[in-house]
């Protein structure tokens, strides 16, 4: 179950970012899954719900979006969408399309609440 | 409006208190690949691997395909001409590392505990454990799992995969994840055919559908048939890459 070890990177990334953006609570989180990584989902969710336990993101949603495969013929050239693993050309039958898209893991989104800077700029008045 | 203080000023006009932090929410737009620390962590494998003159393949397949078998297969052969290591990936023992070793051979063993795939990490950690200047060929015995390794760049110079013939012939389109990472597979165990209901082109075929450009062998570690194409192969990718 690589979605763990997934899961695990997902957060130490995300507490990583969060950290630098000077935030002090996370809402949720979203990731960008490729139909072609073969990542399930529901065990991806299950796992981050473990991994998040005592981090910043304990409080923070995961929300999966799955990215579809799209690849570009060397034949004819076509763009095209492609259902499962087979790089399979839907327009010509050529075979070895080049993935486009739907290979990656992607940490897309981040809600957050962020601690503002103090000021130091004019008018510094207290009211 | 600050829910502390109750000052909702202008950003002219913003102040700093003693007491509180103001905040506000926001919306982090990213584009953060969470495989890029183990890529990062590959390159530089293989960037070591190369200033040592050290030809690296990473063998993945389900357990029990042979993939030991296929290294001490390859390590007799080249016995004399190239200098072979090993790192073993295993779930728990090191029985695998106690048959490299029987041969003599470098071998360090990488106990994952419950983790099913080695990554990039581990085989650097590996790689000082190992005398490096005594190798030409690097094998990465992966922990037998025909699912998880494949996401998992380790930094070797060819990704291979094995299957066996007692598996069935129908395992590329049910795995194609980790299929679509290798350079080569080849198919184990062939002096069991007779035995078993095996269409060897079946696995071909369908492999050229995931990768138009995966070679492909077959073999038997224990008969020796086929391993000449392997090793002739293994020979001149490892001629590209270091001349």
């Amino acid at each position: 179950m690589h979605e763990w070890s997934l899961a695990c990177q997902l957060v130490r990334e995300a507490e990583a970012e969060a950290e630098r953006r000077n935030a002090v609570k996370v809402f949720g989180v979203t990731v960008s899954i490729g139909q072609l990584t073969g990542i399930v989902p529901e065990l991806l969710t299950r796992a981050y719900d473990m991994a998040r336990m005592g981090t910043l993101l304990e409080d923070a949603a995961l929300e999966v979006e799955i990215e579809s495969v799209k690849g570009r013929c060397a034949e004819c050239g076509r763009e095209s969408f492609i259902q499962g693993f087979g790089l399979m050309c839907p327009e010509c039958g050529a075979l070895g399309l080049e993935v486009l898209s739907g290979d990656d893991i992607l940490l897309t989104k981040m809600d957050l609440e962020v601690r503002e800077k103090p000021f130091r700029g004019r008018g510094g008045v207290h009211v | 409006m600050c829910e502390t203080c109750g000052c909702g000023l202008p950003e002219e006009a913003k102040h700093t208190h003693g007491d509180h932090d103001h905040t506000h929410r926001e919306e982090a737009r990213l584009y953060k690949n969470l495989l890029d620390a183990n890529e990062a962590q590959a390159r530089e494998n293989r960037q070591h691997l190369m200033e040592h003159g050290i030809f690296a393949v990473n063998l993945m397949s389900s357990p029990g395909a042979g993939k030991t078998s296929f290294i001490e297969s390859v390590a007799k052969a080249v016995k004399g001409k190239l200098r072979v290591g090993v790192i073993e990936g295993d779930l728990a023992t090191d029985l695998d590392a106690d048959r490299i070793r029987a041969l003599e051979l470098p071998v360090h063993q990488i106990t994952t505990g419950s983790t099913c795939h080695l990554d990039a990490a581990m085989v650097h950690e590996a790689l000082h454990q190992l005398p490096l200047a005594d190798l030409d060929l690097l094998f990465v015995e992966n922990v037998g799992n025909l699912v998880c390794p494949g996401l998992y760049d380790l930094g070797c110079h060819l990704n291979g995969i094995l299957l066996s013939v007692t598996e069935g012939d129908d395992k590329v389109a049910k795995y194609p994840v980790v299929f679509r990472q290798a350079q080569f597979f080849c198919v184990t165990k062939i002096d069991l055919l007779p035995h078993v209901t095996f269409d060897s082109s079946r696995p071909r075929r369908e492999a050229r559908i995931l990768k138009g450009d995966l070679k492909t062998f077959a073999c038997s570690a224990k008969t020796s048939e086929g391993m000449g194409e392997v090793l002739a192969y293994l020979a001149a990718e490892r001629e590209a890459l270091l001349h």
